[in-house]
């Protein structure tokens, strides 16, 4: 099991190279002197000079790249051409709390609502329960981010005008605050965001749990006169959990490309809005920065799921 | 979410079953040699597993509508426009002239001082921010949408086929390559790599392809490069998908059967291999088609895609986010003509691989 954790961490480092030596050539042949963007029509050559060599863009590709690498390790992404000076860190370390705790909760109750759903849905095959939360689920799956989003602000506009309330459909709270103002803003952000994980999951949750009841242990259990529910979830539910387990490691890709359409239509900032504004900006460093980022967490995620599943499956350790 | 991020991703299309070799997936199957001297009729009941599964699709209800809905907004930005142009008589233009229907119902004539006016019968669905027919402006997002999606899947599909079908009959380097390609686009969270590729070189592609005729026209010039990212993001996918299906059918006697006739590797793969692959890539473009057409909505929205004055549905929704409290519409039929088009590829996909993987039969 050593040894097959070892063979995936070389070849995860292997990818995070890869990507981050793409997402480098991406801002190295950027068109344009970003330089020359920053100071306009009229500037003095020593100025010019100057700052190229602070930007390390006076270096060979190679050192250029060398620099962004060991930069990504100390944290250090650079400095920002759009806002002259500030570390690329600076604008993003703000953010980062904000996403996190919109992808945290959504996540949660992604799992907390799609499981059971997926499992009654199992269990209930075939009825017309099945089905109307299964094509639910499918709409919801099948619909983009944003456009969920859009309905759901609607909806509470509506609500809204009607009720005479003024429920907000704008901006974050204080991160990891929960007074009941705090909530009225992070409620609807984060039940859009769980709403496309939720689809995903229960339909998982659902096939994998049909595929466990169909097993000969379940009839064994059954055969034996025990309880359905002890059946269901002693037997069935444990074993059916075991492909979720390193799907949640996997969604990670999905997550964090998902902020970023509810951060920019719930007005929130985090870094899916840092990073739209610095394309606006053509800001590349900072988008780089976010890319890296993301990458890394996706690669985090296949990691941890490869050691949940080494872990909670013992079929995979003897092999 | 999508699955897209396992590493062993689940087939979509069939497994080809042992013992049910099949040639071609269009002919006609020889029957059985003690039926063959019978009566035509018995030919007649004999269906290929192809005609087995077109014939379940054609039961699935929701599949079917799916199918009218992809029709409708397939033929919709074709033929509506002219169409919708014919029908309108001369009006006043706020500025006095007299303007056929060719100009107010275009998709980029302005017309200052009607803007945000309801569904009338000058401007069915109403106008925007600048006073632009919302109907017109819809179909040729419409358009858009639909074109992105035909060309970033011919090169999903010639990609994912040419690559996967070698990787997997032959291995060696090339499977390595697709291997660890995959695995770093993989890396890039979903849209990401197209926002990074499309943030980045999107004012170049303005300037570069600007010049092209059509393409060029009408801020659509950095749809040329949303395609590519799309496309980038998506044939390794399907490259892998058709690698495990040849593995498959690398091993099947007719493939075998076939070598020892002395068939050469080209004919093998072209005769045999490539066929039988038919309903795994139909079933995963389907899907794919739905990723593609959100991503060029999300890509544009972004304002990464179609520049204005262009059309494109995420372009639409976005410029009518600012009003959406007081008129709803604005942003509402650009939605829904998305989640419309979108959700009728899934379910179009979803029965696609219900009738053609035999392993979802239960």
């Amino acid at each position: 099991m050593v040894q097959f954790l070892v063979r995936r961490l070389i070849g995860l480092i292997f990818v995070v190279l890869c990507v981050t030596f793409i997402t480098f050539i991406f801002g190295y042949f950027a068109p344009g002197d970003p330089i020359q963007v920053m100071l306009g029509e009229h500037y003095n050559i020593e100025v010019y000079t100057h700052l190229r060599h602070v930007y390390g863009l006076d270096l060979p590709w190679y050192q250029q790249y060398f620099r962004f690498l060991t930069g990504l390790v100390r944290l250090d992404f650079g400095y920002s051409y759009y806002y002259q000076g500030r570390p690329v860190w600076d604008m993003l370390k703000d953010g980062i709390p904000v996403s996190a705790e919109l992808a945290s909760w959504g996540l949660l109750l992604t799992l907390v609502i799609g499981i059971p759903v997926g499992v009654f849905s199992a269990i209930k095959a075939n009825t017309w329960i099945d089905t109307t939360s299964m094509t639910l689920s499918l709409v919801i799956y099948a619909l983009p981010a944003f456009v969920l989003a859009v309905f759901a602000q609607v909806l509470i506009l509506w609500i809204d005008k009607w009720t005479g309330q003024q429920w907000p459909v704008a901006n974050w709270g204080e991160p990891w605050h929960y007074t009941w103002n705090d909530i009225q803003y992070k409620l609807v952000p984060i039940l859009v965001y769980a709403a496309a994980g939720y689809a995903y999951f229960t339909r998982l949750t659902r096939t994998s749990m049909l595929e466990v009841l169909r097993q000969d242990y379940v009839r064994t259990a059954r055969a034996k006169g025990m309880r359905a529910h002890i059946v269901i979830y002693r037997h069935a539910l444990r074993n059916a959990l075991i492909p979720l387990a390193t799907v949640i490691g996997l969604a990670v890709g999905t997550l964090v490309t998902g902020v970023f359409f509810i951060e920019v239509i719930f007005n929130i900032q985090g870094i899916g809005a840092a990073t739209l504004n610095a394309i606006n900006f053509r800001d590349y460093p900072v988008i780089q920065a976010t890319t890296v980022l993301g990458a890394s967490a996706v690669v985090f995620g296949n990691l941890i799921s490869d050691i949940l599943y080494t872990l909670i499956d013992p079929r995979i350790k003897s092999e | 979410m999508d699955t897209k991020h396992s590493k062993a991703p689940a087939q979509p299309g069939l497994n080809t079953a042992p013992g049910r070799p099949r040639k071609s997936l269009l002919t006609r199957q020889q029957p059985p040699p003690d039926e063959a001297s019978d009566s035509l009729t018995s030919e007649q009941k004999v269906s290929t597993p192809f005609q087995d599964s077109l014939r379940q699709l054609r039961r699935d209800r929701r599949a079917m509508v799916s199918v009218a809905i992809i029709l409708f907004f397939l033929l919709l930005p074709l033929f509506g426009p002219p169409l919708y142009q014919h029908i309108g008589g001369a009006i006043t233009s706020t500025t006095g002239d007299r303007i056929d229907a060719t100009v107010y119902r275009s998709p980029f004539h302005q017309e200052l001082g009607r803007q945000y006016e309801g569904s009338s019968s000058t401007y069915w669905l109403g106008t925007d921010a600048i006073g632009r027919d919302l109907l017109a402006r819809l179909m040729q997002g419409l358009l858009i949408s639909i074109s992105i999606a035909i060309i970033v899947e011919v090169i999903d599909i010639v990609m994912g086929i040419s690559i996967g079908v070698l990787a997997g009959y032959y291995g060696g380097w090339l499977d390595q390559f697709l291997a660890r390609f995959t695995d770093v686009m993989f890396a890039f969270p979903g849209l990401l790599f197209a926002i990074l590729l499309t943030g980045i070189l999107g004012a170049q592609a303005d300037v570069v392809f600007n010049k092209l005729p059509l393409v060029g026209a009408n801020g659509n010039a950095r749809l040329l490069l949303v395609s590519m990212a799309l496309a980038m993001t998506t044939w390794p996918l399907m490259a892998r998908y058709v690698r495990g299906q040849t593995l498959q059918l690398k091993q099947q006697q007719f493939v075998e059967a076939a070598r020892t006739a002395g068939s050469s590797n080209t004919t093998i793969i072209l005769r045999h291999i490539i066929p039988n692959l038919f309903s795994i890539v139909v079933v995963a473009s389907t899907l794919n088609m739905a990723g593609t057409i959100i991503g060029e909505a999300s890509l544009s929205f972004l304002g990464l895609g179609v520049q204005p004055p262009g059309s494109s549905i995420g372009l639409m929704i976005n410029d009518a986010l600012g009003v959406a409290d007081t008129k709803p519409w604005q942003v509402l039929f650009p939605a829904i003509v998305l989640a419309l088009i979108v959700v009728a590829f899934s379910f179009l996909g979803d029965g696609l691989r219900d009738a053609f993987d035999p392993r979802s039969k239960d």
